[in-house]
């Protein structure tokens, strides 16, 4: 009892406490018309459970960019709108609420690169758990390069269940792309990597040099 | 001590033949003859006398200087290092350092959930070229790009945790160009395009 009420109380103080930690990250960064919007728009996604993160992204990518107040609230708002589209398909596709946050962010991304909504429950249906960034990501640049998106989903989903890990699926559309690159066409270069699963060539590692010159960005990554 | 009879001497050196030798040391003659006889006689095996070994090491010819480099080098020696402790913390001093210095030019060391990611942009009038992004808060200043061979080609390389990343260049610091190399682009919502990063954890 004394422990849900602590609970309670924790959670009444950390939203306001958020609340204001994205404040100071706006202010000065994003025209101030633009602020009390924005902020209403984060916290609406905070209590319906969404991730912030991306919508705060686009708040600070829109000052950076010199953007109208109007048109960078307009933005977030699409942005919000895009992981409720992103929530209710995952949930759709039998990912039991809450929704993993990154899960959100990268059927959002999947579906800002022009992914049909269906190739996306289909792969979401396939993988099962997550995480399917990699395959979702794999999927979407196989069609940005004019790759059927069924065939393209086919064909990463295959990957899958012939045991490729999920961390190399990537690497599963790069090899279609190089084939593609070789003179084949898209349905041929589907048809040779399909043949040589769940071999794949070896992804390329960072060279030594290129460690070597390496650095950080001074700002903490999200 | 017994004197010998003289004319032993003569008969043993051969100065008085056998027949003028008396007949009570005939006896003694023939076996201290036939003592010295034995005593001349080469040992069984024929093995070389100390003279001959010796003669024949000096004939020898002497070895080569690939040889007695060889033996030189084959030889067990004791070597005797002296030192003096003041060298020595200096010697130390001077090897920290060196490790210190290479070590410090590998690069940082990545975490396991973090990569590698390389930005390249063709920019051949500009004077300032910077990447900004959701990896760096839309912060621009904060990533430069470095034109070392003054080629037109700016680099930056940099450590992310791994993850899916948005980003522009910023030339000159006013101009907002998307990656064209990049092989991911997305609306951003504004009118323009964003280019994709996907950075791979390095350790897999």
């Amino acid at each position: 009892m004394r422990l849900g009420v602590a609970l309670a109380l924790a959670g009444c103080l950390a939203l306001p406490l958020a609340a204001q930690s994205v404040r100071g990250r706006l202010e000065g960064r994003i025209p101030s018309a633009a602020i009390p919007a924005v902020d209403s728009l984060i916290q609406l996604a905070a209590q319906q459970g969404l991730p912030t993160e991306p919508l705060v992204q686009k708040a600070l990518e829109g000052g950076a960019k010199q953007v109208a107040a109007a048109r960078i609230v307009a933005a977030v708002q699409l942005s919000l709108g895009q992981l409720r589209d992103a929530r209710d398909l995952l949930v759709r596709a039998g990912d039991k609420p809450p929704v993993l946050p990154a899960e959100l962010t990268t059927v959002a991304w999947a579906l800002r690169r022009g992914l049909p909504t269906p190739v996306i429950e289909r792969v979401v249906a396939a993988l099962g758990r997550p995480p399917r960034a990699a395959a979702m990501h794999a999927v979407a640049d196989l069609v940005a390069h004019q790759f059927d998106p069924d065939s393209a989903a086919d064909l990463i989903i295959e990957a899958v269940q012939q045991g490729v890990l999920r961390e190399r699926l990537l690497d599963v559309s790069t090899a279609a792309l190089h084939q593609v690159q070789r003179g084949h066409t898209q349905a041929e270069a589907l048809a040779i990597v399909r043949r040589q699963l769940p071999n794949l060539p070896a992804p390329s590692k960072p060279t030594r040099g290129n460690v070597a010159g390496a650095r950080r960005p001074a700002t903490p990554a999200p | 001590m017994n004197a010998i009879d003289p004319r032993m001497h003569q008969a043993l050196d051969g100065e008085l033949d056998w027949d003028a030798v008396p007949a009570e040391l005939r006896r003694t003659v023939a076996r201290l003859t036939a003592a010295a006889e034995l005593l001349a006689a080469p040992p069984p095996g024929l093995v070389p006398s100390v003279e001959r070994r010796v003669m024949a090491e000096i004939r020898r010819p002497a070895p080569s200087r690939a040889r007695l480099l060889m033996r030189w080098f084959v030889t067990p020696r004791a070597i005797i290092f002296r030192v003096r402790p003041a060298w020595s913390l200096a010697f130390a001093v001077v090897a920290a350092a060196v490790t210190l210095f290479t070590v410090g030019d590998q690069g940082p060391e990545l975490a396991e959930h973090e990569g590698i990611a390389q930005f390249v942009g063709r920019f051949p009038e500009a004077q300032s070229v910077h990447v900004v992004g959701t990896f760096n808060d839309w912060r621009p200043g904060s990533i430069a790009l470095k034109d070392q061979d003054h080629d037109g080609v700016w680099r930056a390389t940099v450590v992310l945790p791994a993850g899916t990343y948005e980003y522009m260049f910023v030339v000159d610091g006013e101009r907002w160009v998307p990656d064209h190399l990049a092989e991911r682009l997305v609306a951003d919502d504004f009118g323009r395009e964003n280019s994709i990063v996907i950075v791979r954890p390095a350790r897999r």
